[in-house]
């Protein structure tokens, strides 16, 4: 009778989390993260197409979380069509054709699919073969996209996919912001701050100043290599990478506070774990490292922010690296803030569309991902969709129609209130 | 046949980005990626909006006699939904609205595609005193297409197998006519099939060969405010199927029963099949696990049918849960158990038969799978307040590898063989192997029946050939 009470006691289901996070992880297959395509082909026709990654399980009304799949409409466009076109092709079954590298490009790796997919090695490790197709796209000469090629050959030269010239990261850092030229811990704008949303860049550096944090800004700061790399170019992206460390090693740096979600996984993850680049510089993303300073008792908010808002929450540092708490606990302790959750939130987030090169390449997918999300904003009433990304604020602003909602990112609040 | 040509004609109905004779799109039309069953060949892929668009598909595939298959999720573990002659595939993803819900008589009107997770979002939404019920099939499957191949619920005690919630169809015959049949051919109330003639049995059990189904009216039931999910446990289905058989006759405000194996509870989670025990029974491990969900309206009532809930199976000799173990994931969907292997291949022998045959049935096809060194999966569910039952056998195999599916398919087969000796017991969606024994069995005059309605419905004989009776 003990094993099936055993049995029992891991089949409960967890609210909000459906099964997923049922105890069956000593059953799963141990798989190794980060490898080539080769090293997933036995473990990819787990998947039967079942159409569970589609919809938030057991939660948020069975929403749909999938951009790509909702978009297309076509099965190849869900993780189901993606594990088993996969599989078609490590047996032999599909060649790869233009059309092939296309439809996994059609996909912002946001990995809501995952989370939902009940599977226990496809849960956790799908994102795995979802990258290894991309690396072997390029390898076989279909991949990246045209446009994500364009702003690679500009990041390698310009160190930013912007089409913005390096001289100019810079140009938005005001003559008020206070860096030390010795400090060891670096503000890291990343190149979205640095071009396109410069007031996350403001604020952020002017919320470290008020907190009187000991920081500069490497001078020579580059893109992170995310854009590259979430676009299967993994050689250029390590290239990048390891310039990046040796010149933040180089110049002392061990801490790095950044406000892009992006450039935090990057760091955090990609260069340790994909790369094998033990950095050993901390990591912390604004709103974590804000979240210190409150239980510590060194940021005070003393101002009220009146604002009924929604918090979105982004791939990069939600799925991507678990954050979802920080940036909440942050919010809740402003005054007069109001903050309203969409349906679909947390691990269950829809993402805004503008990641894994998705913005460059499918404007109207990207398009419609964005609209779905700030549609699901208004719903909640809330004045504003607040962000810790400023990809994802940029995308939003620029779908945004007739000011119906606003759209911030955590610093930007912050600053008001500090 | 000039492939292009019919693409051409049927981008002018839909569009062409819902159009495709791509390999990217139609490789994932042409097998099941569950089942044993052979893979077949789907040349175009098509996802109509509209019962008018099913239409002009319809009769695009007559003009060229080119085969046409009904599609939703395409899982179902005969395969059914396999292309097995070619053809174009219509994946009816796009019809996917709940149209409306009748609170009175309690059905909801929803179009051929809508999944469960589709319905089961809508009526949370926005009718959440009702319930449809939730199959073990995953969410992504369709209401519809399970209905009418006889899938069965958590509501199965009520209403039977799914077939028996249908209210109304709304179907583009093979023909390319559209019809209605039940109340909703007389008016706008698809509150049944009564009293005219039942033509609902034209489509029921044929496994997508006789029409396209647009819309279909399917029964809903009240969620009352006490529900009690028991977890019933003993040694052997000796001791726990009779007590199963009397609750079901019992009323007690049963709304489901079932039962699994030691074994089918393991998949079920997604254990490790190579890691649990083969043959449990050997361990003095409890084989018998069931479920009994009973439903009331008021608080002394619910009491009342715990209370003889609980005497009747002390009575019977099983045990319940301890305290703070149950099956409080009820309703979910069991989607570990065609992976159980680990190789994402599963297909089980599943049957309507006798309340009387359950014992016997679980026994010839655990000896069976036990000799071939398979786990014994089995799960039953009793029906109708107990008119009948399902039992179903279930063998996992890695479909990647050749032999373990050729073995499969032979264990399968043996299973069927030893399970059809039983009397009464008839496998539901089941794959074209089985048809052909049931078609040297079955009563010859219902056969040319069969055959005579196929082909009034479907003259040129392009629904889904190779499934369903009469082909």
């Amino acid at each position: 009778m003990v094993g099936v009470i055993k049995i029992f006691q891991r089949l409960r289901y967890m609210k909000r989390m459906g099964l997923t996070h049922v105890d069956t992880r000593h059953e799963i297959h141990k798989i190794e993260r980060h490898q080539d395509l080769e090293h997933y082909k036995d473990i990819i026709y787990q998947c039967g197409k079942c159409g569970t990654c589609r919809t938030v399980y057991q939660d948020a009304d069975w929403a749909a979380v999938c951009p790509s799949g909702e978009f297309r409409k076509f099965e190849s466009y869900y993780l189901g069509g993606k594990n088993l076109l996969t599989w078609g092709l490590t047996s032999g079954k599909l060649k790869w054709t233009e059309h092939l590298a296309s439809i996994f490009y059609s996909c912002t790796v946001c990995m809501a699919c995952l989370q939902q997919c009940q599977i226990p090695e496809i849960h956790t490790y799908a994102v795995e073969w979802l990258m290894a197709m991309r690396e072997e796209a390029v390898k076989q000469g279909y991949g990246p996209m045209p446009e994500q090629k364009l702003y690679t050959e500009h990041t390698m030269v310009e160190n930013n996919p912007y089409m913005e010239k390096h001289g100019d990261r810079l140009n938005w850092l005001p003559s008020h912001i206070k860096q030390t030229p010795d400090a060891k811990t670096a503000y890291y704008v990343g190149c979205t701050s640095s071009y396109r949303e410069q007031n996350v860049a403001v604020a952020t550096a002017e919320i470290l100043n008020s907190l009187q944090v000991d920081f500069r800004i490497h001078p020579n700061e580059s893109c992170c290599g995310s854009p590259v790399y979430m676009t299967g170019q993994t050689e250029k992206a390590k290239k990048i990478a390891e310039e990046n460390v040796k010149m933040f090693k180089d110049a002392g740096i061990e801490k790095i506070i950044t406000s892009c979600a992006g450039c935090y996984r990057t760091w955090k993850d990609t260069y340790p774990n994909k790369f094998g680049l033990n950095h050993g510089i901390e990591v912390k993303h604004l709103p974590e490292f804000l979240l210190d300073k409150l239980k510590n008792g060194e940021l005070n908010f003393s101002k009220e922010f009146n604002m009924k808002i929604t918090y979105h929450d982004p791939c990069h540092i939600g799925r991507h690296m678990g954050i979802y708490k920080p940036p909440r606990q942050v919010l809740e302790k402003i005054p007069g803030l109001e903050l309203l959750e969409m349906k679909r939130n947390r691990h269950n987030a829809w993402c805004c569309g503008s990641g894994g090169g998705v913005r460059s390449a499918f404007k109207d997918l990207s398009a419609f991902a964005a609209n779905e999300r700030i549609e699901e904003a208004k719903e909640t009433t809330a004045e504003a969709i607040v962000s810790c990304c400023p990809f994802c604020l940029n995308q939003f602003k620029a779908n945004i129609k007739n000011n119906e909602i606003q759209a911030l990112d955590l610093s930007e609040i912050v600053k008001q209130i500090i | 046949m000039n492939n292009n040509e019919i693409v051409s004609e049927l981008e002018n109905i839909v569009g062409e980005q819902f159009v495709s004779d791509k390999p990217e799109e139609t490789f994932l039309y042409h097998y099941d990626f569950i089942t044993a069953e052979p893979e077949g060949k789907c040349d175009i892929v098509i996802m109509p909006k509209t019962a008018e668009e099913v239409q002009e598909i319809v009769k695009i595939a007559n003009k060229f006699k080119i085969p046409l298959v009904p599609w939703v999720s395409g899982i179902n573990f005969g395969s059914t939904a396999t292309p097995l002659k070619g053809g174009i595939v219509v994946d009816l993803r796009r019809l996917n609205r709940v149209l409306e819900v009748n609170e009175d008589d309690m059905y909801a009107l929803i179009e051929g595609g809508t999944t469960w997770a589709g319905l089961q979002a809508y009526l949370g939404k926005n009718h959440p005193n009702l319930m449809a019920g939730v199959t073990f099939s995953p969410p992504g499957t369709g209401v519809v297409a399970s209905c009418l191949c006889y899938g069965m619920f958590n509501l199965g005690m009520l209403g039977g197998t799914g077939a028996e919630f249908i209210n109304g169809l709304e179907v583009v015959l093979g023909s390319g006519d559209l019809v209605r049949v039940g109340s909703c051919s007389l008016s706008d109330y698809w509150y049944g099939r009564q009293p005219l003639p039942d033509l609902a049995g034209l489509f029921i059990g044929w496994e997508g060969s006789t029409g396209i189904v647009t819309k279909a009216a399917i029964k809903l039931w009240p969620k009352l405010p006490f529900r009690k999910d028991f977890v019933l446990m003993g040694n052997t289905f000796d001791m726990g199927i009779p007590v199963l058989l009397k609750l079901s006759k019992a009323g007690l405000g049963i709304c489901d029963i079932f039962v699994f194996s030691y074994n089918w509870i393991q998949a079920a989670i997604g254990a490790y099949e190579k890691k649990v025990p083969l043959n449990p029974l050997k361990d003095n491990l409890p084989v018998f696990i069931s479920g009994v969900t009973t439903q009331a309206y008021t608080e002394k009532q619910h009491e009342a049918q715990c209370e003889a809930i609980e005497t009747i199976s002390k009575e019977g000799g099983l045990t319940e849960a301890p305290q703070g173990i149950s099956l409080d994931i009820l309703p979910y969907q069991a989607w570990g158990a065609w992976n159980f292997s680990r190789g994402g291949g599963g297909e089980w022998i599943g049957s309507y038969c006798s309340t009387r045959e359950i014992i016997k049935y679980y026994k010839l096809a655990r000896e069976t799978a036990l000799k071939h060194g398979h786990t014994s999966q089995f799960y039953s569910r009793l029906l109708f307040g107990g008119h009948y039952c399902v039992s179903r056998f279930n063998i996992n195999f890695n479909k990647n590898d050749p032999e373990e599916i050729e073995s499969a398919r032979i264990i399968l087969k043996e299973i069927h063989e030893e399970v059809s000796s039983l009397d009464g017991v008839v496998m539901y969606k089941a794959p074209k192997w089985a048809h052909e024994v049931y078609e040297e069995k079955i009563y010859p005059a219902t056969y040319e029946l069969m055959k005579k309605i196929k082909n009034l419905l479907d003259p040129n004989k392009v629904m889904n050939p190779g499934h369903g009776w009469g082909d």
